[in-house]
């Protein structure tokens, strides 16, 4: 079955699927017109302040003079790219550690799962302040995106991990050993493609972790203000006391983006889930597993 | 669903064959040791094994579960891992480019005689494939590295090998769910043989397999056999497929080897009291006696009984066997057993079973 069919099928079969791959092309589609964008994102007072919703400037204007849907195709952009670059590096880490961890046993997996383990229990939203202040004004996006992405594959590698064991069990991984492969073609040819599934499921689950990160540092100011993400734009609007002052478009359209983005990456990691877990499909049918 | 003996082939009548035997056991001790907190433990699964197989020819080897077969053969194909330890002993290979001691060579050089020289069909193969890959890159991932071909030539030579074994070389496109349990089979007989090997380690290949499946793969094995003129030490705790495959039979007991001859000879004849056991409990056309069980179950390996390790269960048993391990000994020409009442009196077994 082609990937193609798949997806139609989920998409026709699958309310949760469909509703989630709508939400999430609608996130994509305001992101994509940044590139389109007849103001450059960190310019201000290039439009008349505080206008509210209009014609002329659909989600209205802000307090420093910056067009509501403009401001937020760039900030969707730079949220959404920063939890696939998180979701990209954690996974990278974790299925290293994992699957190296799982196949080796013995003193390496104590090891690796010790330091696992550490990182599962260290408590994440302090050291990410710590390390602003420690930073302060070197603080930037890609910096963040790393300390997040260290700070984030432990729960995986140890999901990962519980897999690789029970396939270093199985006959062809001795069958493998036999004929002489390296653990590195092992680990990759004949294990990686038993745990991408499962990897694929939980990476959106991953980004969407990332983002809720990057958003709580940025209301609080704690991350680089000036680069254009959601976090920044409610900071801004905090700091202009936007509500206050009525002027809601500016917290809520950003708001409601991020919703939909997490609604959406989440139905699609259930879904996701369900497609290759087959017990799972099984007992919506009101089966038991 | 024994029925015939196979007839011996006559290159096997009654001769010593020429060249060196390609496999050679000498005194083999493998032990599982383990050390688990202060505690030391140490089954002797290979204990003391010698055996020759000799080339084109299929040598079986029987038993029943925890009698040491499969750590034998996981031993003599150099695939063990701790706590298995080679404590004692040597098997060595005469390969037509060398002979080769598995315990003395580089983890190289292993690789290297794999799968071209020295083949291993895995128990329960029928889980040998990766379930989420196809086909093709079994035979990528195990047979490549040990041929002289690439691309488009291996591709051709993997399809000829395909056909010889009456599979469609379209099954290369499939994942293993696709195919039924004889073709998941004749695959991976295809893949260890697929390098044209000398010798082929068999371990319960047909276990899981109904007894037509299993006749039409057995009958296989001994096709690819016959045409690559190898050697295939197999393995089953199965006396019928025995009779009709092997041309050599090794019996183990508790670790042991206890008797050895053609596989006729054995079935005709058999001198340890523990083979006689075997056999007369195989159901026999026009036989209606009722089959008697032997008492009790195989000693634990890790605290054997002293002398011979048959003796709690053997009815001839004597003072002897109680005190002294018997020593393997050409009995009759060309087989051998470990039985002191044998060994004094070889019509004493038949009275057995």
């Amino acid at each position: 079955m082609s990937a193609l069919k798949i997806f139609r099928d989920l998409f026709s079969h699958n309310g949760e699927f469909a509703i989630g791959l709508v939400l999430l092309l609608v996130v994509l589609a305001v992101a994509a017109c940044s590139f389109f964008s007849p103001y450059p994102p960190m310019d201000v007072y290039v439009v008349p302040p505080d206008v509210p919703p209009s014609w002329e400037h659909p989600l209205g204007t802000t307090s420093r003079g910056q067009d509501v849907f403009w401001q937020l195709t760039f900030a969707i952009r730079n949220t959404l790219l920063f939890g696939i670059v998180v979701a990209i590096l954690s996974r990278i880490i974790s299925l290293f550690i994992g699957l190296i961890s799982g196949y080796k046993g013995g003193w390496i997996d104590r090891v690796l799962m010790s330091i696992n383990d550490t990182f599962v229990v260290i408590p994440l939203f302090p050291i990410l302040v710590l390390f602003y202040f420690i930073m302060r004004d070197q603080m930037s996006w890609a910096l963040l995106a790393v300390i997040t992405a260290l700070l984030g594959w432990a729960y995986d590698a140890r999901l990962i991990r519980s897999i690789a064991m029970s396939l270093r069990t199985r006959e062809f991984t001795r069958q493998a050993v036999f004929s002489g492969m390296s653990t590195g073609k092992i680990v990759l040819q004949e294990h990686l493609p038993f745990v991408l599934p499962i990897v694929f499921s939980t990476t959106m689950n991953n980004i969407n972790w990332s983002i809720g990160i990057e958003v709580t540092l940025s209301v609080l100011g704690f991350t680089d203000i000036n680069t254009p993400t959601i976090g920044g734009m409610i900071y801004w609007a905090n700091q202009h006391a936007a509500l206050v002052s009525g002027i809601w478009w500016w917290v809520t359209f950003p708001v409601v983006l991020v919703i939909m983005l997490f609604i959406g990456l989440f139905l699609l990691a259930i879904s996701m889930n369900e497609y290759i877990d087959p017990r799972s499909r099984l007992s919506r049918l009101g089966g038991q597993a | 669903m024994i029925t015939q003996l196979r007839p011996m082939p006559p290159s096997l009548e009654m001769r010593a064959p020429q060249t060196a035997p390609l496999l050679e056991v000498d005194r083999l001790k493998a032990y599982y040791k383990t050390q688990l907190f202060g505690v030391d433990r140490e089954v002797r699964a290979v204990d003391d094994i010698n055996l020759k197989v000799n080339r084109n020819e299929i040598y079986g080897l029987a038993g029943e579960s925890s009698s040491g077969k499969s750590s034998l053969i996981k031993t003599v194909a150099g695939a063990i891992r701790p706590p298995l330890r080679v404590v004692e002993g040597s098997v060595r290979f005469n390969f037509k480019d060398g002979e080769r001691d598995i315990y003395k060579l580089s983890p190289q050089e292993l690789s290297a005689i794999r799968w071209s020289h020295l083949s291993y069909i895995m128990q329960g193969s029928m889980s040998v494939l990766n379930p989420v890959r196809r086909i093709k890159h079994a035979f990528v991932d195990f047979a490549l590295p040990h041929v002289n071909a690439k691309g488009a030539d291996f591709t051709n030579l993997v399809e000829r090998h395909l056909k010889r074994v009456h599979l469609d070389p379209a099954v290369l496109q499939a994942y293993p769910h696709e195919l039924s349990g004889g073709m998941r089979q004749r695959v991976t007989i295809a893949l260890a043989t697929v390098c044209g090997p000398e010798f082929i380690i068999a371990d319960e290949p047909t276990t899981a397999l109904d007894v037509i499946v299993q006749k039409g793969v057995l009958l296989m094995l001994r096709e690819i056999q016959q045409e690559l003129k190898s050697s295939v030490l197999f393995v089953t705790h199965d006396m019928a497929v025995h009779a009709n495959l092997t041309d050599r039979l090794g019996i183990m007991y508790a670790g042991r080897l206890v008797e050895e001859g053609r596989t006729r000879d054995l079935f005709k004849r058999p001198l340890h009291p523990y083979t006689a056991h075997l056999i007369s409990s195989l159901p026999r056309i026009g036989d209606e006696a009722p089959k008697k069980g032997l008492e009790g179950s195989p000693p634990s390996l890790a605290n054997p009984p002293p002398g011979c390790r048959f003796h709690p269960r053997c009815p001839l048993a004597v003072d002897i066997c109680r005190r002294e391990a018997p020593p393997m000994m050409e009995i009759l020409p060309g087989h051998r057993a470990a039985c002191h009442v044998a060994q004094a009196d070889p019509t004493r077994v038949e009275t057995v079973g």
